[in-house]
């Protein structure tokens, strides 16, 4: 589904990713770990290019990311994204948040529209809040409606970049909740995050990064139990 | 006293009819300043650098220069250079739109530097183009937080157009000017005029609270 290549990304003279290869499969759930500033972020980012590879090649579900011929709006409709700071739209309403982009890039019947969107905000249990703006929402009311935006074009992928850390804690649960459903539905699901309980129930394999590569991966019981790599089980030992 | 009654009753319909031009004449210049502005704002926000060099240079030259200056100039000097003549009230239209349009272009590229990175982000990843993410998610919400500025420039073009008396267009200023000329009461006639702006403007300010308070409200 993704296959990773030598991705090599620097800005300026600081090179993030040193040498990223990995491959990930259809329908399985990838959660990236490592320390603040390893590049985990960036990692993600250069996945629906929001920021430009300086070498190496992306490929998603067979389409060349890293091909300048690329029509990366098109791609990108296939890779959803939620963000560690949601960035709902604050001058739309929960339903336009969601309806905006199937509207506008799929050209999608209005009626059919509304419908799916009430579906998706059904399941990330908010239907009651389709009228109401962002700022009156809390933090995880607000990741949901984001989860259920990004959902709404149908996306084969979908990225979290660290979707509860902007939460207070008795939120997280909730947004984890809809996260994990996804993931037994079978969407392929690349998630970083801190949360090493959510990694360790619902991952399918872990990514440990450090200074710019993976240092490590593998299962999560073997990732969480029986780490190889020493710089792992410093990561580990500090945050378990 | 009943002399003062008679004088302001006199010049009343003649500083009217310089209201109305004045009205005119920012109106139509507020229209295409902010056509112009708009332009000239998502300019300085492109990826190109020569687009935004443009755009920088038309700000600079306008900020840079006294209006005035730029009224003498396309009323006089362009027309003479070009060896033809110009209507008095289209080279104060076009002064008054370049002059403002320049001053609503930074206006528009600060409301646009002030919606988050995040909003563009969101937008992009969801597969809207530049366009669609200009559109739709930066500029409603740069738009709103533009509006006191906004105004705020209108007003003082408006004022501006105070200017145009120079190169002889009988708006407002002008219209006064006329009058004291044949009646010398300055105290009655530019109080008058005063008035008259001040009748102007004041709508507009009250306008502008209302929409902040309205669009704050969402
Ligand atoms: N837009 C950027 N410009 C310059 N440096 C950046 C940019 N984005 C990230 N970096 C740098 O890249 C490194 C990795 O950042 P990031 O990918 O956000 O790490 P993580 O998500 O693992 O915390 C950091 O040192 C950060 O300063
Ligand atoms: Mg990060």
């Amino acid at each position: 589904m993704i296959t990773v290549q030598n991705l090599k990304k620097q800005f300026g003279s600081n090179v993030v990713l040193k040498d990223i290869s990995t491959t990930i499969r259809e329908k399985e759930v990838v959660c990236v770990i490592g320390p603040s500033g390893s590049g985990k972020s960036t990692f993600l980012r250069c996945l629906n290019l929001l920021e430009d590879v300086t070498s190496g090649k992306v490929d998603i579900a067979g389409v060349e990311v890293t091909d300048p011929k690329t029509n990366i709006d098109k791609l990108r409709e296939d890779v959803g994204m939620v963000f560690q700071r949601f960035n709902l739209f604050p001058h739309l309403t929960v339903l336009q948040n969601i309806m905006l982009a199937p509207k506008y890039i799929k050209k999608m019947d209005k009626a059919a529209n509304e419908k799916k969107a009430m579906e998706l905000l059904a399941k990330v249990g908010l239907a009651e809040k389709r009228d109401e703006y962002p700022d009156r929402l809390s933090g995880g009311q607000q990741q949901r409606v984001a989860i259920a935006r990004a959902l709404a074009m149908n996306p084969r992928v979908m990225l979290f970049d660290e979707p509860t850390s902007a939460l207070d804690p008795e939120m997280v649960g909730e947004v984890l909740q809809v996260m994990k459903d996804l993931a037994h539905e079978g969407i392929t699901m690349i998630v970083v995050t801190h949360e090493m309980g959510f990694a360790r129930e619902v991952a399918d394999r872990v990514l440990f990064m450090d200074g710019g590569y993976i240092v490590e991966e593998g299962t999560p019981a073997v990732i969480f139990d029986a780490p190889k790599h020493e710089r792992t089980q410093a990561f580990l030992s500090k945050v378990l | 006293m009943s002399d003062t009654l008679q004088i302001m009753s006199d010049a009343l319909p003649i500083l009217f009819e310089g209201l109305l031009i004045t009205l005119k004449i920012a109106a139509i210049s507020l229209v295409i300043a902010f056509v112009i502005g708009l332009a000239a704002g998502l300019m300085s926000t492109a990826r190109s650098r020569i687009i935004r060099g443009l755009a920088g240079i038309y700000v600079d030259i306008i900020r840079g220069t006294p209006l005035l200056v730029q009224v003498f100039f396309i009323y006089f000097g362009l027309p003479e250079f070009f060896d033809t003549r110009i209507d008095p009230e289209v080279a104060g239209i076009v002064a008054v739109s370049l002059n403002a349009g320049a001053y609503i272009a930074e206006v528009v590229r600060a409301g646009i530097n002030s919606v988050d990175k995040g909003q563009v982000e969101a937008a992009r990843s969801l597969g809207m183009n530049r366009f669609y993410t200009m559109r739709l998610i930066v500029l409603p919400q740069a738009l709103r937080r533009m509006i006191p500025a906004l105004v705020n420039q209108f007003i003082i073009s408006i004022k501006d157009t105070a200017l145009l008396s120079v190169i002889g267009i009988r708006e407002l200023t002008q219209s006064g000017e006329i009058i004291i000329s044949t009646n010398f009461r300055s105290f009655e006639i530019w109080g008058m005029v005063g008035v008259f702006y001040f009748l102007l403007i004041l709508p507009l300010s009250r306008l502008s609270l209302l929409l902040e308070r309205r669009l704050n409200l969402r």
